[in-house]
């Protein structure tokens, strides 16, 4: 109730004035979507409609405000629990009496997802507000994007945004450094990076450095007083690179994070990927991530490794996967694909073939099936959730 | 997309037809080339898909265009399924960097994304000779001459070199005498070179800024049985672009 209450008097004193100005631009998309999951012998399904109202506004030459309020809500089954989707040998472990503490209930939202003025002076960008962090030439995973975690199923679809202070200086047409400062509770556990970005023919290059609170948690530990798990925040410093460009006339692109890791043990990760369109309009890429979090015997999976994954703390439960990603345009306005991504660690895999229509010019058909081939307790495993998603996009 | 930068040197339109009619293969690929590559310009395109079923798909699209076609950009504007989406091409095209407004991430693309479909239309970035293909990509043999479309043609075979990465063997270029302007032009398949797979078909013409711009093109695929009209709806030669216009800074706007 605080929250409408709030969004209300957000709108009431900021939107409502922009909205009298000529110069405000109102757009946005609606979109309906059901997914379904298989879990033993029974099929359920989980309806979503989102509402994403987006507000731009030009306030001078250059100055720009830009918002998006997203307004969810769920149907069908909203309460999940994880422990569905994992192998006896991890769920035995787990006390009766707590197994409902790994339920993931999926409750209507309604949010300020960004916010954000972007200042463009002569020399430099300055950007201030809840504003999307995109790092990375990654197209499935980003080692050096510590603000997002992509789903693996679905990788292209929009990132929430972040509470963040942007400075982007363009030394020349070629070159650009980026600052950027994500506020916490202290000076200490806020987010801060530096990055040099440039390009020379063919290719783009960047080097990062990132500090922030990474806030892990003890996924065996049950913290009564604020009903969540443990949590143990842990500062992580990052020092990475990427780059994409084209090789022998494909695609290529690679990136790679350092992570050092103030209590736990550091590690990296790793991707290379490259790409191609063939004359016949086919287009093929092929992703190879490695994880030194990720573990390489699946036997070693535990609880903590599951539900890391799950709540998007961390990428990737194995060590080493592909992604391989296959699409053809079949007539104008119909493309069919499939990915499938290879756990080369446990040998798993997940096929997901996919379709896109474009119904009307705004609206958007993008349907997936997802098969699981793994045994289980591996990364992809059968019993992890075979299903699909059937979603409509309408633009406005 | 290379339509809406088409413009021509007027000192083509004085050269005296005894002259043409020595012209070699070559000299009419590098004047039409030219033609192509205008020193600035500034347009916006509708561009209109035609299924066989009867289904439209409409796009506005703005552009810009820099150094005689080595900087280029194109910003989609309607409709809002694509607005804001972004392509900043340099180096006459062998450097691609695409914008998505939605994850706010661009993305540098290689050159064979040349290929594919721009937005579902008949028309490939390639097609129109992005950059300096024509010249690059093929080997340019004059033809016997042809009428075509109402107008005196030279006729162009051009061949694809052996080391080159590009959908078609061989285009046929009809380009009007009068002004090397490509009024016609075939696309043969990668592998069959009789197999005719598309054809553009330019119209309208109109002297804007003193050069020769085609207010409409259509490809017709030939072997879909569909096809894209590009119809400008406002067009300008030498404008005054920074270089500051063709970053990723100006990308992201």
């Amino acid at each position: 109730m605080k929250k409408r209450i709030s969004m209300l008097l957000f709108f009431s004193f900021y939107i409502s004035p922009l909205m009298a100005q000529d110069s405000v631009e109102l757009f946005g998309y609606f979109e309906s979507q059901i997914m379904g999951v298989k879990i033993k012998s029974d099929f359920y399904q989980l309806y979503t409609n989102k509402l994403r109202v987006d507000l731009k506004s030009n306030l001078s030459e250059n100055i720009t405000f830009a918002a998006n309020f997203d307004y969810i809500t769920y149907h069908g089954k909203k309460e999940w629990n994880i422990l569905d989707f994992l192998s006896s040998g991890i769920t035995s472990k787990v006390p009766q009496d707590k197994e409902s503490d790994y339920e993931l209930p999926f409750y209507n939202r309604n949010f300020l997802d960004n916010a954000y003025i972007k200042i463009a002076f002569k020399n430099f960008d300055l950007t201030v507000g809840k504003q999307q962090i995109s790092l990375g030439t990654g197209y499935v995973w980003n080692p050096t994007d510590v603000f997002n975690i992509k789903d693996v199923l679905d990788p292209t679809y929009e990132q929430p945004g972040h509470n963040a202070v942007r400075l982007d200086v363009p030394l020349s047409t070629v070159y650009t450094i980026t600052a950027l400062y994500s506020p916490e509770d202290t000076w200490k556990n806020s987010a801060k990076l530096l990055q040099f970005k440039g390009w020379t023919s063919h290719f783009d290059y960047s080097i990062i450095a990132i500090e922030k609170l990474w806030r892990f948690h003890d996924y065996t530990q049950f913290n009564d007083e604020n009903s969540n798990f443990v949590e143990l925040p842990e500062r992580r410093q990052l020092l990475g690179a990427s780059t994409a460009g084209e090789l022998l006339g494909l695609g290529v692109w690679a990136e790679y994070g350092y992570n050092k890791m103030e209590y736990s043990k550091d590690f990296y990760e790793l991707v290379v990927g490259t790409d191609y369109t063939f004359d016949f309009q086919t287009y093929v890429m092929l992703e190879f991530y490695r994880n030194t979090l990720g573990k390489k015997d699946y036997e070693q999976y535990d609880i903590n490794d599951w539900m890391r994954q799950f709540t998007a703390e961390q990428k990737a439960i194995s060590r080493d996967q592909i992604y391989l990603f296959v699409q053809h345009p079949t007539t104008d306005f119909l493309s069919l694909g499939s990915s499938s991504i290879y756990s080369i660690s446990d040998k798993s895999m997940a096929l997901i073939p996919t379709l896109n229509y474009s119904l009307s010019e705004n609206i958007d058909i993008m349907a997936y099936l997802n098969f699981n081939f793994g045994r289980e307790g591996k990364a992809f495993s059968k019993i992890s959730g075979n299903g699909g998603l059937l979603r409509a996009r309408v633009y406005f | 997309m290379r339509n809406i930068m088409i413009s021509g040197l007027i000192v083509l339109l004085l050269s005296p037809v005894s002259f043409s009619q020595e012209l070699t293969g070559e000299d009419i690929i590098k004047k039409v080339n030219e033609l192509f590559n205008p020193q600035t310009s500034w347009g916006k395109s509708k561009m209109t898909i035609m299924t066989t079923s009867g289904s439209k798909r409409t796009f506005v699209l703005e552009s810009w265009s820099k150094d005689k076609g080595e900087k280029n950009l194109v910003r989609y504007l309607e409709p809002a399924r694509v607005k804001g989406q972004a392509t900043l091409m340099l180096n006459h095209a062998d450097d691609i960097w695409m914008y998505f407004p939605r994850t706010q991430r661009v993305r540098k693309l290689a050159t064979h994304a040349k290929k594919q479909k721009m937005q579902g239309s008949d028309f490939s970035y390639e097609d129109m000779g992005s950059g300096d293909s024509f010249i690059n990509d093929f080997s340019p043999k004059r033809l016997e001459d042809e009428k075509m479309e109402g107008h005196d043609c030279y006729k162009l075979e051009l061949t694809r070199k052996t080391d080159r990465d590009i959908s078609y063997s061989r285009l046929i270029m009809w380009v009007i005498k009068e002004n090397f302007y490509p009024i016609v032009i075939d696309y043969y398949d990668e592998d069959d070179s009789t197999l005719l797979e598309k054809r553009l078909v330019q119209s309208d013409i109109r002297l804007i800024d003193n050069i020769p711009t085609a207010m409409k093109a259509v490809m017709y695929n030939k072997m879909d049985n569909t096809q894209t009209e590009m119809e400008f709806l406002d067009v300008k030669y030498n404008v005054t672009l920074n270089d500051d216009m063709f970053t990723e800074r100006s990308l992201k706007k």
